[in-house]
């Protein structure tokens, strides 16, 4: 392409040590010629590498990045290239919804044995690149702020029968020793109910979105004894994944269903968990809606993919600009309990703690990567965030990849493998090439 | 200048100085129902009129989240440091409410008191606040229990109040002066402020003398244990120094930081002296109602409610001071 004359791409290569190294070092002992242009990091197995890696090489300036391994069947580790088949399934289609030009990352697998391939999808990917220009996703212009319609005022949902009965069972629950603590919602937010008389601070309303399970892993919480938690159909779901990640068991925690007639939240309008399906006990089942049509669960994301890339990466520069690394998304979720997260440790530092353009990609593309095939969709990121951003979309994205591409939704069932952390030989690789 | 400034009349003024290459930030509603302090590129981005409480403070302006300190790269023989490569431009904040302006103020000392911070000091020289008095509140409201008030003029270079046909403008300082001229009017009426519902010296005596009361404990069993709250105050202030770069080059930063997060007090030992949430919860009402007054004798806290506003779980100064004012004293 005429303009690119002097322009020399950068291409990072995340290599696995077995095979493509190899691949790699045949080319060079054979004395096949090819551009100088990639940067080869050997990793031990595509299975180590961390997609948050692809997101730093484009960081600090990569025009392209290829992963490459070992082919199906011939992992050094049995397995680890096809676990990593399965995360790039679901990574591209988040870089796909966040706008990135996917003409600059790309997947191979090439064996020891395979030096010339090696040259030759080198070569390839150095004059596709070269054609393609510079790769600058950090500098793109934020999408303008386009005028408003102004919300209709949330409608007050009042459910006087379910609030009485909720309060009864918490109340028989403390008295006869079932449990110590009960979690639920009250006047201003979360109440931690120790006696039964207190049970009358509970309340159930629109303003009951918290997903509560989020404090069953604290440990000021878990002192308190065993604990009931209120749920919504939406929230319990959380615990099928705390239950198959091995954060709880279901006897330890009593459950308070509430069957839900919806919140007027946009998650509502496709919910088909109205009423807890796994709870102790369901309180309201009298005012719940009956389950809507599963269809337009990904409208949202489905509307955001019909702009071009460019306008989605416009989006999101606008939607993380404003990120203030509060991490209010991160406290808030019920499935981020690790003890200490990849973005709180600094040795090395993965993800910049800076609330620059890069940091807040990085940490948002990490935080939905890490909730892939786990997030449930409560969306109290989003209800958290200060500022507005719209996280539904990015676990949307991830959700709907799942759902497309291994029939798998999280919490729904709690006997199917996850999605993360399995794999199966037919999962499609028509992007690998 | 008439006694009344158009609304349009204020828009003009607002897209010349933006023509003059001052940068203006002010409300903007970013999405439906979230208005932001943001800089703007035309007086018709902004939410002028009626009662809106941004989400954010205009700290921003003063005190970034993010801001470079110096670049440095590394030479054969040693260490070349360069300045921070953004210009500071004249800016002003319109829109801001009392509560948003007395954190100048409030800042200032603290950024002057044992070191001039020179990045601070330059943006902040660099602003000028334009303030709209308060014509309204919301239940989260509570400037008029630390001190301040719907037409406090602390901080504040130019006040407007809003009349039917427009703007009454009120230039306090000379910075006020050069943007409205000096003309002063006869002050109108404002409708009758929020009421004030606590008494900040009980909080820091309870604060002090109930140090160690399981009211803490229980209070803090919902915090999450996020920024939220920190970095929507117009007066918190921490901050965080990271250096980002390679081998080669790269930049000292200063990031907002937060007393909520278990990781603030960390040791590299492992010891954490503020280990649980109620200590921390504990720490943010003591640093505003006793740590402060004590060195600098104000309270650091402008009763602008956005830490319960923005608060996923409910808490919030104005939540806890409530709290503390019905609690029980426990005897010791």
């Amino acid at each position: 392409m005429s303009g690119n004359g002097d322009f020399e791409p950068r291409i990072v290569a995340y290599v696995c040590n077995w095979c493509t190294y190899l691949g790699a070092d045949l080319a060079g002992t054979a004395r096949l010629e090819y551009p100088p242009n990639v940067r080869i990091i050997r990793l031990p197995c595509t299975g180590r590498i961390d997609t948050n890696l692809v997101v730093k090489a484009f960081e600090i300036g990569a025009d392209a990045v290829l992963v490459s391994g070992c082919h199906p069947g011939d992992c050094h580790y049995t397995a680890g290239n096809y676990h990593a088949r399965r995360r790039w399934m679901l990574f591209r289609e988040l870089l796909e919804v966040l706008g990135f030009d996917m003409r600059r990352l790309h997947f191979t697998w090439i064996s020891a044995a395979e030096g010339k391939r090696f040259q030759q999808v080198v070569s390839e990917i150095t004059e596709k690149t070269r054609e393609l220009g510079p790769y600058r996703p950090y500098e793109a212009a934020p999408a303008p702020v386009e005028p408003l319609t102004p919300l209709p005022a949330a409608a007050r949902r009042e459910f006087p029968e379910a609030e009485a009965a909720l309060r009864e069972t918490a109340r028989k629950l403390l008295a006869e020793g079932t449990v110590k603590v009960v979690i639920g919602h009250g006047a201003n937010g979360p109440v931690f109910i120790t006696r039964p008389e207190d049970a009358g601070r509970l309340t159930w309303n629109e303003h009951s979105l918290a997903n509560l399970t989020a404090y069953l892993k604290r440990r000021e919480v878990r002192a308190l004894g065993k604990a009931a938690v209120v749920v919504k159909g939406c929230d319990e779901r959380a615990l099928v994944i705390l239950e198959q990640e091995s954060q709880l068991q279901r006897g330890d925690v009593h459950t308070i269903g509430m069957a839900c007639a919806g919140m007027g939240q946009p998650k509502c309008d496709a919910c088909d968990t109205h009423v807890p399906r796994f709870a102790d006990e369901i309180v309201g089942a009298g005012e719940a809606a009956p389950a809507e049509a599963a269809s337009g669960r990904y409208a949202a994301v489905e509307e955001l993919l019909q702009k071009s890339p460019e306008e989605r990466l416009a989006f999101w520069t606008a939607e993380f600009d404003r990120c203030l690394k509060c991490y209010a998304c991160r406290q808030v979720c019920p499935m981020c309990f690790c003890e200490r997260c990849l973005a709180d440790k600094n040795r090395p530092q993965a993800i910049d703690t800076s609330p620059h353009r890069q940091g807040n990609f990085a940490w948002h593309i990490s935080r939905a990567m890490h909730l892939a095939g786990r997030c449930v969709g409560c969306d109290e990121c989003t209800r958290a965030c200060p500022v507005g951003i719209d996280l539904r979309l990015l676990n949307l994205a991830l959700a709907r990849a799942a759902e497309k591409q291994f029939g798998y939704r999280a919490g729904m069932d709690p006997a199917v493998e996850p999605v993360v952390g399995s794999y199966a030989l037919a999962d499609k690789e028509e992007f690998i090439r | 200048m008439s006694e009344i400034l158009t609304r349009e009349g204020l828009r003009e003024m607002v897209d010349d100085w933006l023509a003059a290459g001052k940068s203006v930030i002010g409300p903007v509603e970013v999405k439906p129902g979230v208005v932001l302090f943001t800089p703007v590129a035309s007086a018709g981005a902004l939410r002028l009129e009626g009662w809106v409480r941004p989400a954010n403070s205009i700290k921003e302006a003063f005190f970034p989240k993010h801001e470079t300190l110096y670049g440095y790269r590394i030479t054969g023989n040693g260490i070349e440091l360069t300045d921070p490569p953004e210009a500071v431009p004249e800016q002003i904040v319109i829109g801001a409410h009392p509560c948003d302006a007395a954190a100048g103020p409030k800042l200032d000392k603290v950024f002057n008191w044992d070191y001039r911070d020179e990045a601070y000091n330059r943006r902040r020289a660099a602003t000028t606040v334009v303030t709209v008095a308060c014509a309204s509140h919301d239940e989260q409201c509570f400037c008029t229990s630390v001190g301040l008030g719907p037409a406090d003029e602390c901080g504040s270079d130019a006040m407007l109040f809003e009349q039917p046909g427009g703007w009454v403008v009120r230039a306090l300082t000379e910075k006020g002066q050069r943007l409205f001229g000096g003309a002063g009017f006869s002050l109108p009426a404002l409708p009758t402020p929020v009421q004030a519902q606590f008494d900040p010296a009980r909080i820091a005596a309870f604060a002090k003398e109930q140090f160690d009361s399981p009211f803490w404990r229980e209070h803090a069993l919902a915090c999450l244990g996020c920024g939220a709250c920190a970095y929507t105050c117009p007066v918190c202030h921490c901050f965080d120094i990271v250096d980002e770069g390679n081998a080669r080059e790269g930049i000292r930063a200063r990031n907002w930081d937060a007393c909520q997060f278990p990781i603030f007090t960390l040791h590299a030992s492992g010891h954490n002296p503020r280990g649980s949430q109620a200590e921390r919860q504990r720490q943010r009402v003591y640093h505003k109602f006793v740590v402060y007054p004590e060195k600098f004798g104000e309270i650091l806290c402008t009763g602008c409610g956005n830490c319960a506003r923005a608060c996923p779980a409910g808490l919030g100064i104005l939540p806890v001071v409530t709290e503390i004012s019905h609690a029980e004293p426990i005897q010791a």
